[in-house]
């Protein structure tokens, strides 16, 4: 299948499991229909052309695969005498498809897909295949579990779905925030896993932060208007921008002031910044929005010498009005460091609830103490979150650290 | 039917794949760009198959905690493992048509490279091991 081909159906892929869920509902069932178009149309159109009306096709495709799912199911069920005879729902008399929908199909599935009765696993698988248009296999692979977990996964949470009676409709406005602020938080989810993780296959790995950058910029088209939707996709824009210059070419960790910037990716930064620029006034204003403006300050510095740190220090302490959390307070504690002096950071550090157990607060503890120039402390708080740390890529690059501070140097 | 094939290592050698200043023959980033590809392309080929079902490797042994009975109540241990110690490292799990040919999986691992002149705290191996049937749908 040709790359334009593949984008085309992942394009199509929510707007006619839309089409079909709203004409027939059945959400569980009319999903499987989807994919099963979509593999229908993956192997006959690279040879037998594309039809006139591609989106059209899928949906005659699913819609008959959707039949003769819901016909074996009614016939499994009447075989199994659990319900007498199934009435058919009321969806079945839904409006003509050719009805234009109040709120775009793709957005619904998203809330859908992001349902609070499902798992946050739950939520991200059922978002890349339903909305994404990824199949199981491609799924499990880029979250590296085996594809019979993955289906379990899927299962369960379309069975979640079914179980709850949600509906194929938009959420009611008094939801509406907090059902958004979920979906928000899925594809949050998706590319840091793409992003945060330097182990596996890479390549899968990157494609897990384009596909989010992807279904992000989809949400933004229909939601251009809403503040933190930009923000979000700002973040991840101008996150994104760095990791050409993240890791070495032995794969070791580079860190943002080591980093060669004339690597960063300058068209998404300048797309993120116009984005965050345009939102921020818009308000209200919301931790995507100012994490973005963040991520904006250190892209736009020329060098790491050159980074606005008292304005950083003037966001972090919004963000933590917004959301305070342990990893907002440990960033807090640098960008004090970094305007105030490292021994600020270092009292700070020692104010911060010992919530967290992982390496970060001794890489960063390390860190301060070897700009107030206590080498010794310094080399044992690396060494002591190398030890903490889980993933090799880290491990390696706070050893190096504390080699770079070998005792007598 | 399913095997597990079973990876060791001790602290020493996680540190010394680690970088850790002082470990014995500290590996540099390209040996474990070298290894780390060697092993993907390892397990890429027994999903290419279709025989691997799941694979996990388990972070450095000082993460350990045991949980034991002391006088009857259960007390838990922080990194109860000697340096030299060698512990479970990771595993793969493969389902094929015969131990023969899982042994013949696992043996591919034997070429596993290595920073030149390294010295193993245990000579290298690894075990594989059928697992118990009705097991399988528990392990995923």
């Amino acid at each position: 299948m040709t790359a334009a081909t593949e984008d085309l159906l992942r394009a199509l892929a929510p707007r006619v499991l839309g089409a079909v869920v709203r004409r027939y509902g059945h959400f569980d069932l009319a999903e499987d229909a989807v994919q099963e178009a979509l593999l229908a149309a993956a192997t006959t159109w690279p040879d037998g052309g594309l039809p006139d009306n591609p989106r059209g096709w899928l949906v005659t495709v699913a819609s008959r695969r959707l039949t003769d799912l819901l016909r074996a199911e009614q016939a499994r069920r009447r075989r199994e005498e659990t319900v007498a005879r199934r009435v058919l729902p009321d969806e079945w008399l839904a409006p003509a498809a050719d009805r234009p929908p109040a709120t775009d199909d793709t957005l619904v599935l998203l809330f859908l897909c992001c349902h609070p009765a499902l798992t946050p696993a739950g939520q991200i698988a059922l978002t890349l295949r339903a909305v994404g248009g990824l199949s199981t296999a491609e799924i499990a692979r880029a979250f590296l579990v085996p594809e019979a977990t993955m289906t379990r996964r899927i299962t369960r949470a379309k069975q979640r779905i079914a179980a709850g009676g949600a509906v194929f409709a938009a959420p009611s406005p008094a939801d509406y925030a907090e059902r958004l602020g979920a979906v928000l938080h899925v594809l949050y989810l998706v590319f840091n896993e793409g992003y945060a993780s330097t182990s596996g296959p890479r390549l899968a790995r990157v494609e897990l932060c384009a596909e989010a950058i992807r279904l992000t910029r989809l949400v933004h088209r229909l939601l251009p208007e809403d503040a933190e939707v930009a923000g979000l996709l700002a973040l991840m824009l101008l996150t994104d921008a760095r990791r050409p210059a993240r890791t070495g070419e032995d794969g070791a960790l580079v860190p943002m002031d080591e980093q060669d910037r004339g690597r960063w990716d300058a068209a998404r930064i300048a797309e993120g910044v116009a984005l965050v620029t345009d939102a921020l006034p818009r308000g209200p204003t919301g931790p995507y929005q100012v994490q973005a403006a963040i991520a904006a300050l250190h892209d736009e510095a020329p060098s790491a010498a050159d980074t606005d740190w008292p304005q950083i220090l003037a966001l972090y302490e919004v963000l933590l009005r917004i959301t305070d959390t342990p990893v907002v307070r440990l960033n807090h504690a640098v960008a004090v460091a970094m305007v105030r002096g490292p021994r600020a950071g270092l009292d700070l550090l020692d104010t911060l609830p010992g919530r967290l157990t992982d390496h970060r607060p001794d890489a960063v503890r390390a860190h301060l103490l070897e700009m107030a120039g206590d080498t010794a402390a310094a080399r044992t708080c690396f060494l002591a979150a190398a030890r903490r740390a889980t993933n090799l890529a880290q491990q390696r690059y706070l050893n190096d650290r504390a080699a770079r501070l070998a005792p007598g140097q | 039917m399913k095997y597990m094939i079973l990876l060791y290592g001790a602290q020493r050698d996680y540190d010394a794949m680690a970088g850790r200043p002082g470990s014995a023959n500290p590996w540099t980033g390209e040996d474990v760009q070298k290894l780390t590809e060697f092993m993907g392309s390892w397990w890429a080929d027994v999903v290419a198959s279709g025989e691997a079902v799941d694979a996990q490797g388990l972070t450095a042994p000082v993460h350990a905690r045991r949980v034991q009975l002391k006088d009857g109540v259960p007390v838990v241990t922080d990194g109860p493992y000697a340096e030299t110690q060698e512990v479970l490292a990771g595993y793969n799990i493969v389902d094929c048509e015969s131990f023969d040919r899982a042994c013949e999986i696992a043996a591919g691992l034997a070429d596993t490279p290595h920073p030149a002149g390294m010295e193993l705290t245990h000579e290298w191996h690894v075990d594989v091991r059928p697992v118990a049937g009705g097991a399988e749908e528990s392990l995923a």
